[in-house]
């Protein structure tokens, strides 16, 4: 049953070609490597994370009226929690229990770019964006998976209540993840981020690059 | 700054430690999914280690007008949670009904054990909900502003639709009473029983006390029990007072004899239980609250009247709840700033 289940997930890949990160397609992209840096403590108390991940590969490919991008980086640890599916019941039968941690964090990633075209050479700011140039976050998480969100600055992030089509695969201590965006205007500054999940990354703690335009 | 602040005093000489509070408050509130490990109410025996574990030495609320937020307690930190196993025992023929696995923590782990001084034991029951605080660190800490304190009663809440999950509120209260929900990926905590709060009804931990030991009111509505007990008698203070986060809830101190052997002495001059440790608790003012309690119960002794004790008594929800319906505003006759 497992494997007929295997096998069907496969031919769905397949058939959706750039969206299975170990799909033949990207092969033929050369990927780009952009350097991540990490944001400051938020406490004094703090101390400052060490840069466990220093880069992530960035491939886009455009196919069918789609942009894909892939994104791979180094990971050691795999934080990702398969999550019973909560509803809120409070009439059912037996309650689904809290799985295993109140202090863990998933692994996740992120493309953030300009909602509206960029004039001129000035993007908007790293810090998701702001009041004058919104910006549009496609944001995958290892235990919850895709969901678009908005942003006009800093501390105005929400979700939109839609997702996208993304996949994932952790291999030999490496994230890879793809996801389908919708047809990008050439020459759209892409910005990324990177959530270590065993570095209690969340929110704003993470690493992240600067804006990066694609060829 | 809220318009009112609504605040519960808790008489500890009255708490029995029979968690009627704790269940009432479990199946009102925390009886859905992922919530199995929280109690926005528990019952926890001092000394003793708490809930979570000692939560009230790994950090947490201001320091030099600072967050100084702590670790996140893990799971073992809680306590296990289980579930009896009816469904086997009762109708499949089964005989295990408890866990197999041996609990090494549980919410009140310590219960009973207490402490000695020169021979002589002594424990008190503390009973911990929010405090909503007046200055809440959880407030402080959420970069997504996804909690709040109410403008009309001062109560603090998460906005469910506005929280990630990021865990700052947990890390930041000095109490560890915000908790995670891993299921809905939502902090969660208590919510004084607001519905009921506002059509006037006491909170459902303190409605259930077999001991009557809970006042709920308004700090600023001078005919409130809770605004006596606190700013005029002067008999209630909060917990952990050097946290910097103000707490609304306040504890009358747990007012043991004093030892065996020091019959009709003052608690002060042989107190059973260390002074110290009160003071690790409530800060040092508690000695004066001990000191006026003994006055109070010395006049009543003398055959006098005291308000204080007769407050104390609670004999019934009128003394003991002052709880003005909610309308677009709350209106206390008489009331000034807490």
């Amino acid at each position: 049953m497992r494997r007929l289940g295997l096998i069907l997930i496969c031919s769905a890949a397949f058939a959706q070609g750039p969206l299975d990160p170990a799909d033949a397609a990207w092969k033929s992209v050369a990927p780009v490597t952009l350097a991540l840096y990490r944001t400051p403590p938020l406490y004094s108390t703090d101390t400052a994370a060490p840069l466990e991940i220093p880069s992530v590969q960035l491939q886009v490919l455009r196919s069918a009226g789609s942009t894909f991008v892939r994104l791979e980086w180094a990971d050691k640890s795999r934080d990702s929690t398969t999550l019973p599916k909560a509803e809120r019941a409070w009439q059912s039968e037996r309650l689904v229990t809290q799985s295993e941690a109140t202090g863990r964090f998933s692994d996740a990633c992120a493309v953030m770019m300009p909602t509206k075209p960029v004039t001129g050479d000035v993007n908007p700011s790293l810090q998701m964006g702001d009041a004058g140039h919104p910006v549009r976050i496609y944001f995958w998480d290892s235990s919850r998976g895709a969901a678009l969100m908005e942003a006009t600055g800093r501390e105005t992030t929400k979700r939109t209540g839609q997702t996208f089509p993304a996949q994932s695969q952790y291999a030999a201590g490496k994230w890879a993840v793809a996801m389908q965006l919708p047809d990008l205007p050439q020459g759209t500054p892409l910005a990324l981020a990177v959530w270590n999940g065993s570095q209690q990354d969340r929110d704003g703690r993470k690493y992240f690059t600067i804006w990066h335009q694609p060829r | 700054m809220p318009e009112h602040q609504i605040s519960m005093v808790l008489d500890l000489n009255k708490c029995l430690g029979c968690q009627t509070c704790t269940m009432a408050c479990k199946k009102l509130w925390t009886d859905g999914d992922g919530m199995d490990y929280m109690y926005w109410n528990n019952v926890e025996t001092r000394p003793g280690q708490g809930y979570p574990r000692n939560w009230d030495k790994i950090g947490g609320g201001f320091e030099d007008g600072k967050l100084r937020p702590s670790e996140i307690p893990g799971k073992e930190d809680y306590g296990q949670t289980f579930e009896y196993n009816y469904a086997e025992r009762l109708f499949q023929g089964g005989l295990q009904t408890m866990p197999r696995e041996e609990p090494r923590n549980t919410p009140n782990w310590d219960e009973d054990v207490g402490a000695l001084t020169l021979g002589e034991n002594y424990y008190f029951y503390l009973p911990r909900i929010c405090n909503h605080c007046t200055n809440p660190a959880c407030l402080e800490a959420c970069p997504r502003k996804a909690l709040y304190k109410r403008a009309e009663d001062g109560i603090v809440l998460v906005d469910q639709d506005r929280c990630e999950g990021y865990r700052y509120c947990v890390r930041a209260c000095p109490y560890k009473k915000v908790y995670f929900n891993e299921l809905l990926g939502k902090a969660q905590k208590c919510i004084f029983c607001y519905p009921r709060i506002e059509k006037s009804e006491a909170t459902a931990c303190a409605k259930q006390c077999p001991g009557r030991l809970r006042f709920i009111g308004f700090l600023d509505d001078p005919n409130s029990a809770v605004h006596k007990l606190v700013h005029v008698h002067r008999v209630a203070l909060g917990l952990f007072p050097e946290k910097g986060t103000e707490p609304n809830v306040f504890y009358v101190p747990p007012f043991n004899p004093p030892r065996a052997g020091s019959y009709g002495k003052s608690v002060l001059e042989d107190s059973r239980m260390p002074m110290d440790y009160l003071k690790y608790l409530f800060g040092d003012e508690v000695v004066d609250v001990i000191r006026r309690l003994e006055g109070e119960l010395r006049r009543a002794q003398n055959g006098g009247t005291s308000e204080v004790l007769q407050l104390l008594i609670g004999r019934d929800d009128g003394v003991r709840y002052q709880i003005p319906k909610h309308g677009k505003l709350i209106q206390i006759p008489g009331a000034r700033k807490a």
